[in-house]
């Protein structure tokens, strides 16, 4: 047992620090075409613009503490941005269940960036009880394509997807978890009404969209009729993980206590005062902890496959530590907590805290929130059923 | 031992109670708040002519002779409503100010104005760098012949854009944390010398950070003694927390109820989310939070209204006790709604908002358990 990088992987973390510094966006420099061409220079690495793919698609093949380092030196710099829609939730169900053709229809476009994909799940009557969705697809007489009515909900930037993946019920007449379909359709068409939520943050990123006798063809459904839950399951699987983002959160903490220490306070800062500081403290020790539990659960999916059940315990901690970074940069704003939006006063510090803070509340709720986060973890890791199990 | 209301209150009580049902739906609510002023100044003068505004000051203040209590029950419908008329800063803020250290002119020229509703005067005592220190200041007043000359600025002061007056705390004497030395002052909004920055806060109301440029007010406007303005000053920020507490107590009371509503109609796995024990155990735990601040606050407004002095301990409790309750109580009703509880869509949200606004004023939960443990 041991933590240490060897010389292979701190040669590696110096070739990724070297690659971050070299194509830094420069002063003037056009955002979209730096972007392009980051992702460009990314791909000639070998894959380094798809790191998480596989090597048989393109992908850099790295070992876990590869991806280990990748994270951590990617939440320090200032990369491109970039959308995990159709490079981190949809790619993997393509490259698992969808045909040699559909591959390498959706596959490039997706590498290049060239299509924007949106998450068609959730429903206004299916948010934890995912499996209850009604959005339903008819499959034409001549088998040729389906028609899809219903309305899903939390579509996270609906308003500028090009295409959706949506899971829709072509048979209610089994359990919830049977007759789930999996389709691809373009969202710029006719029957689709894509409408603004607006978050307590003040912000438009999710929406509710409504199918209306949308027309989608056969082949554009993933495997088989019927089976889409299954495909979805492993996938969702891979978004708790994601969720966590502890890398982030451990850039986030450092920039919250560098903060604190601007703020005056007699002759110290915020950090002297006994009551934050130990909140801080409190914070980073659960950081530290999760830090290590995401790298067990690392090491056992290189050495055994999918990561397994103990993924849920990455996204409980996870989102639960970014909410009280958030908290505490609110607490740092002091009287300016109460100042909205950029037309907010007070020093800079201040500014746009409670915002991120009020938004952060969705981080135990989406992606399963964490009440059944701890049901899966009772009956899946302790083995627990109750009389009334749900 | 009683803590049954007396009759006046009673009805008091419900007469709020009835304005806030029938004018303080949600969609109104954002449409006032959106529109300028940021309150409805119909609802303003009703408010005046119902009573409201003069129920904590005395007969000969034009007012009716009540207390902290009577605020109470104002205020905790208030809270259930979100109630966007500004009675905080006016009748607590600025009203109490000018009650406790107005001299007889200023109260007659000034009070009974407030109680009609045709002032309106508000508090300015925070400073960028003072955090919720209430001594830190260091805005100044300089005496020049029969006039004081004020420097400085002043921030998060509330609703000082619908203001006419403002009482202006400041430092005539002593360094800039010390309790002597502190002085205040009434001054015209309109004054040579002001200017007013305005910004809407998290919850829909509205504040404002005010610079101070040689300033010119007559030594007559002082309100209290010169350098001796700080048991002012402390006195009216812990009504203002009782006024506050008060507030948060109602929204809590809609948070946790709205709550349990929801969760009985919410269905999911076949299931009203009711069903499941440990959504029922969380609310379970709203409702305690709510009825333990609920106790903690009647405790301190009683024991305020006995003797000031003796309840501060009690105060500090209370605004600890509200900072912290609120916020998981909001958290927990996000929580439970799902994802409709982070949308502009629900009331909860906005409920939610108002109690991390409440904790962030006049102390935050950390502050006062440091004085708490410390007095």
């Amino acid at each position: 047992m041991h933590v240490e990088l060897n010389s292979e992987d701190l040669a590696f973390r110096e070739e990724v620090r070297t690659f971050f510094e070299e194509n830094k966006i420069k002063d003037g420099e056009d955002y979209f075409s730096w972007r392009e061409s980051w992702f460009k220079k990314a791909r000639e690495k070998g894959g380094w613009d798809v790191p998480k793919w596989p090597a048989k698609f393109g992908g850099p093949g790295w070992s876990p503490t590869q991806h280990y380092i990748w994270e951590q030196e990617t939440a320090r710099a200032n990369l491109p941005f970039d959308l995990p829609f159709g490079l981190g939730m949809l790619a993997p169900i393509l490259m698992n269940y969808g045909s040699e053709e559909q591959q390498e229809r959706f596959l490039p476009d997706i590498r290049d960036r060239k299509v924007n994909w949106c998450q068609g799940y959730s429903e206004p009557g299916a948010g934890s009880d995912l499996a209850n969705l009604k959005t339903k697809a008819v499959l034409s007489e001549d088998g040729t394509y389906y028609t899809v009515n219903g309305s899903k909900i939390w579509t996270t930037l609906a308003h500028m997807a090009d295409w959706i993946f949506c899971l829709t019920r072509t048979d209610d007449s089994g359990i919830k978890q049977q007759g789930i379909t999996f389709l691809l359709f373009p969202m710029k068409q006719e029957g689709i009404e894509v409408k603004p939520i607006i978050t307590l943050g003040g912000s438009h990123t999710v929406n509710t969209v409504h199918f209306t006798d949308v027309k989608v063809p056969v082949e554009n459904r993933i495997g088989e009729e019927g089976k889409g839950w299954t495909y979805a399951k492993g996938l969702l699987e891979h978004e708790r993980t994601g969720l966590a983002g502890l890398s982030k959160s451990l850039v986030e903490l450092e920039q919250l206590k560098d903060k604190a220490r601007t703020i005056q306070r007699g002759n110290g800062n915020l950090m002297d005062e006994a009551s934050y500081r130990s909140k801080v403290g409190e914070l980073e020790i659960d950081l530290l902890a999760t830090e290590f539990t995401e790298l067990r659960s690392l090491a056992s999916a290189a050495s055994g496959g999918e990561p397994g059940p103990e993924s849920s315990i990455l996204k409980l901690k996870g989102t639960e530590i970014k909410q009280r970074i958030q908290k505490l940069t609110v607490e740092a704003s002091g009287i300016y907590a109460s100042a909205w939006g950029d037309k907010g006063a007070g020093p800079s510090f201040a500014k746009g805290g409670t915002a991120g803070y009020l938004n952060s509340r969705y981080f135990t709720i989406y992606g399963g929130a964490s009440e059944v986060q701890k049901d899966i973890v009772a009956k899946k890791v302790l083995g627990l059923t109750t009389g009334k199990s749900k | 031992m009683n803590f049954e209301l007396s009759e006046e209150q009673k009805m008091i009580q419900q007469s709020v109670e009835r304005f806030v049902q029938e004018n303080y739906d949600l969609t109104n609510r954002v449409k006032i708040s959106s529109e300028d002023p940021g309150y409805s100044q119909e609802y303003w003068t009703a408010m005046a002519e119902l009573g409201w505004l003069g129920l904590a000051f005395s007969e000969e203040e034009g007012g009716f002779g009540g207390n902290q209590i009577d605020t109470l029950v104002l205020m905790e419908q208030f809270g259930k409503g979100l109630v966007l008329e500004p009675f905080l800063a006016n009748i607590v803020l600025g009203g109490g100010a000018i009650k406790r250290g107005g001299s007889p002119a200023i109260k007659e020229s000034i009070l009974p104005n407030l109680i009609e509703g045709n002032l309106q005067v508000t508090l300015a005592y925070a400073e960028e760098q003072s955090r919720f220190d209430i001594e830190d200041v260091a805005t100044a007043a300089r005496e020049d012949g029969s006039n004081f000359i004020i420097n400085g600025k002043k921030s998060m002061v509330l609703n000082a854009e619908s203001a006419d007056k403002i009482v202006v705390v400041t430092r005539t004497s002593g360094s800039q944390v010390d309790e002597d030395g502190i002085s205040l002052f009434l001054v015209d909004a309109t004054s040579k010398g002001i200017e007013r920055e305005n910004f809407p806060t998290v919850d829909g109301l509205r504040a404002s950070e005010i610079t101070f440029t040689d300033v010119e007010v007559p030594s007559g406007n002082l309100i209290g003694e010169k350098d001796k303005g700080f048991a002012i000053l402390q006195a009216v920020v812990n009504d203002a927390i009782l006024a506050l507490s008060a507030e948060a107590v109602g929204a809590m009371e809609v948070l946790y109820k709205d709550t349990v509503e929801y969760t009985q109609q919410r269905e999911q796995f076949d299931h009203p989310l009711s069903d499941f024990q440990v959504l029922q155990h969380r609310m379970v735990d709203m409702f305690m939070e709510y009825e333990q601040c609920k106790s903690l606050l009647l405790r301190a407004t009683m024991e305020t209204v006995q003797d000031p002095i003796l309840a501060q301990r009690t105060v500090h409790a209370l605004k600890h006790l509200i900072g912290k309750s609120g916020i998981f109580v909001g958290e927990s009703a996000v929580q439970l709604h799902g994802g409709m509880g982070v949308t502009e869509e629900l009331r909860i949200g906005h409920f939610f908002k108002r109690l991390l606004v409440i904790d962030s004023q006049f102390g935050n939960s950390d502050f006062h358990l440091d004085k708490f443990t410390s007095l």
